[in-house]
């Protein structure tokens, strides 16, 4: 029997799925969950190979609810766990989100988007999936969600993504679209050593749930791991802090849904990234994903003609970045939206923008078809004549 | 013999429940006529010098309400 | 001598005084089953409740395990509680996992899960409550519900014929399947008693009574006639097996479906893993 290898560090010329798997090998990952679905199949196909070489375990469920829940059982064992699939494949699992939200159980999911509604064009990337996963399970929760543009940074976020997961107990979306997913390009591995990992905290052997504080902790309730003698009382219904089930006092099902959102949010600062690149005056293009490129690219060639063009590239899509977009739109001329669907986060983004300066949309001009930087540059003169 | 001890507080009562008056294959239990707290009226034992220790009312209590312990006989012991 | 408490006391979480059951409902039938067997095995080969982890799903049999016994519980969604445990036990291959959970929960929601995992042979012991009707929700038809049966969705009795879970389970390949009523308590328990033994995917079905529900909408009534009806109706496997269809029909078959050896997923991973770990040194 041959042990498939991981890549060495160095630079290699990789697919964005394969360095995603890679990613989440050096992040720690030791469980997979999964059923086969374009445009994300590379991944566990090639976690498969890995995750027996590094003492993990894959799992090819019967389907994606079947994964999300075995992912969420061997994250209760211990184990940093995950699935990946694509947007049927999360509307099927929306229900068991909604679960580890509201267990605070850490959980990275990847969601190589495609082409929808319903079976859609599998092999076509669309953004299609960038409010589903945040508001796709019943009731109010709350999630990180992560938005890669690059092979390089599918690898750099599932890092991210699991320590973000172990840090908060949550779950964690990654969200490249399947053109991310597929692309080759430059993919820089760190030697192990270099990348800093996260770890939950576990709850301290020798007490029961009634001595310890499990749940609904602003600053994240050390987790009672099961197999180490706690007693722990996980539930899907409504609980107190301690775990218990309590479907009876008001104050206990408000703080059962809202404080698993607080912990997140209080320290939304430490998890929202952007790349910001504008001055004070520029029309200002927003992005994430895939276009992210197209909006560089069209600004790039704006400022070589001497136009005022800048960028706000969001790499965290929730918690939603709207002090960064908010911020942003104070200082510019106008606000500019690219997304590889129909404006599916426009609103969010108006939201923030709108009471500053004008907001426009520009979305493919065939859906399925990324925007031409062309297309940008000319709509972007088109606003500023 | 066997000694039989009631807990009457986890009881659900001889009207809704009873099963230990159905599977005792000596009939002993019977209402006892009190409420507990919760509102029941669990079973008393009739005759508890006659209980064979079988087990059917410990092992069919819904409500862990009931244990039998055999107690050794003399020749035995 | 008086007892001060239940001797299954010490496998429940103390401050859990009464279980949330109505009176005469089987539940407490089976987790009494499910808490004498691990007594037997505590006394026999030294196990505790910390070496059990005890997934559900929902319905009121899904609360057999959550809060009451003092152990690891996972209580989880609809239908889903053995692809949960399906991934403890791969986490935490040596703990014993135990799931469970109703017929709706287990058989029509989640029959899925239960066909896969039994095709598997993960190490899980499934205790499958079987009261022929929905009863958390109101007495509606579940697929084990007899045929003809009026419920509450099924005003004019039911059309479809009745799931032998048993039987499809052991057909999709589990090592060790059998099923009882609660009116067969120590049968129950040793038949738990032996799936939790035995490596790989264990299957005991325990028929039960639902007085509230189905005594009300099979016009049965009480605990006691329901229990009655089991005392009635139940055929040994053994002896089934020379009754014609005609002869069977309205009878509950009980016994062990199979009890037999397989390869199990849990410990076929360990095993891989040891191997490539060797592999590379």
């Amino acid at each position: 029997m041959k042990a498939a290898a991981r890549l060495k560090p160095g630079t290699h010329f990789i697919e964005g799925n394969l360095a995603l798997a890679e990613g989440a090998i050096a992040a720690g990952c030791r469980f997979m969950a999964g059923y086969p679905i374009t445009p994300a199949s590379e991944i566990p196909n090639r976690l498969s190979q890995l995750l027996p070489t590094v003492g993990g375990v894959f799992l090819q469920t019967e389907d994606e609810i079947a994964a999300v829940c075995s992912a969420i059982g061997a994250s209760w064992a211990g184990l940093k766990a995950m699935t990946a699939t694509s947007g049927p494949g999360i509307s099927l699992m929306q229900e068991n989100i909604g679960l580890a939200a509201s267990t605070e159980t850490p959980l990275v999911i990847v969601d190589v988007m495609r082409f929808g509604p319903s079976t859609g064009v599998p092999s076509v990337g669309l953004a299609g999936d960038v409010v589903q996963v945040a508001r796709g399970s019943h009731g109010d929760y709350q999630i990180i969600a992560l938005c890669p543009e690059s092979p390089q940074e599918m690898y750099d976020h599932m890092i991210r993504a699991f320590n973000l997961a172990e840090r908060f107990r949550c779950p964690v979306f990654v969200l490249p679209d399947g053109f991310i997913g597929h692309m080759r390009e430059q993919v820089v591995i760190p030697p192990d050593q270099e990348i800093e990992l996260a770890q939950r905290k576990i709850a301290a052997s020798g007490t029961t749930p009634l001595e310890r504080q499990d749940f609904l902790d602003p600053e994240v309730a050390p987790m009672p791991v099961f197999g180490r003698g706690l007693q722990a009382h996980v539930t899907s219904s409504c609980h107190n802090s301690q775990g218990m089930r309590n479907l009876t006092d008001p104050e206990v099902m408000h703080t059962y849904a809202t404080m698993p959102m607080q912990k997140i949010l209080r320290k939304r600062d430490q998890i929202v990234e952007v790349a910001a690149d504008y001055a004070p005056g520029d029309l200002v293009i927003v992005a994430y994903g895939t276009v992210a490129r197209s909006a560089r690219a069209a600004a790039q060639t704006a400022r070589a003609q001497g136009l005022a063009v800048g960028t706000l590239c969001l790499k965290t899509l929730w918690p939603f970045p709207d002090q960064e977009v908010a911020a942003a739109a104070q200082q510019a001329r106008a606000v500019l939206v690219l997304e590889n669907n129909t404006g599916q986060m426009l609103p969010y983004i108006k939201a923030e923008a709108a009471t500053h300066c004008p907001v426009q949309f520009l979305g493919p001009r065939l859906l399925g078809q990324i925007q031409e930087p062309a297309a940008v540059l000319a709509r972007v003169k088109e606003m500023l004549s | 013999m066997a000694k039989v001890t009631l807990f009457p507080q986890a009881c659900k009562g001889m009207e809704d429940c009873g099963i230990c008056a159905t599977v005792c294959p000596k009939e002993l239990f019977v209402s006892s006529g009190e409420m507990n707290e919760a509102g029941y009226v669990p079973p008393r034992l009739t005759a508890p010098q006659e209980c064979t220790g079988c087990e059917s009312c410990m092992l069919s209590c819904p409500d862990m309400a009931i244990v039998v312990v055999k107690e050794k006989s003399e020749k035995a012991s | 001598m008086s007892l001060a408490a239940h001797p299954l006391r010490k496998y429940t979480r103390p401050h859990v005084k009464k279980t949330t059951t109505c009176p005469g409902c089987g539940n407490g039938v089976v987790a009494q089953a499910i808490l004498w067997a691990i007594d037997e095995l505590n006394r026999e080969e030294g196990l505790t409740m910390d070496d059990f982890v005890f997934v559900s799903g929902i319905g009121c049999s899904a609360w057999i395990p959550s809060p009451l016994f003092a152990a690891d519980t996972l209580h989880t969604t609809h239908g889903r509680p053995i692809a949960f445990a399906t991934g403890v036990k791969l986490g935490l291959p040596q703990q014993k996992v135990l799931v469970a959970s109703g017929d709706g929960d287990l058989a029509a929601i989640g029959g899925n899960h239960l066909i896969h995992a039994a095709r598997r042979n993960i190490d899980l012991t499934v205790v499958m409550v079987n009261n022929g009707i929905y009863g958390m929700t109101g007495g509606q038809t579940a697929p084990t519900t007899p045929r003809g049966l009026h419920t509450i969705t099924s005003p004019y009795g039911t059309m479809e014929p009745e799931f032998n879970v048993a039987a499809m389970v052991a057909a999709a390949g589990a090592p060790y399947v059998a099923r009882w009523t609660t009116y067969h308590p120590r049968q129950l328990k040793r038949a738990i008693k032996k799936g939790i033994q035995k490596q790989g995917f264990a299957f005991i079905e325990a028929i039960s009574q639902c007085p509230v529900q189905y005594g009300r909408v099979s016009k049965l009534g009480r605990a006691t006639a329901i229990l009655e009806h089991f005392k009635n109706s139940s055929v040994k496997l053994a002896k089934a097996k020379d009754m014609s269809e005609a002869e069977l029909a309205g009878k509950i078959t009980v016994g062990e479906f199979c009890d037999r050896q397989a390869p199990e997923l849990a410990s076929q991973w360990s095993a891989l893993r040891d191997a490539l770990g060797k592999e590379q040194g």
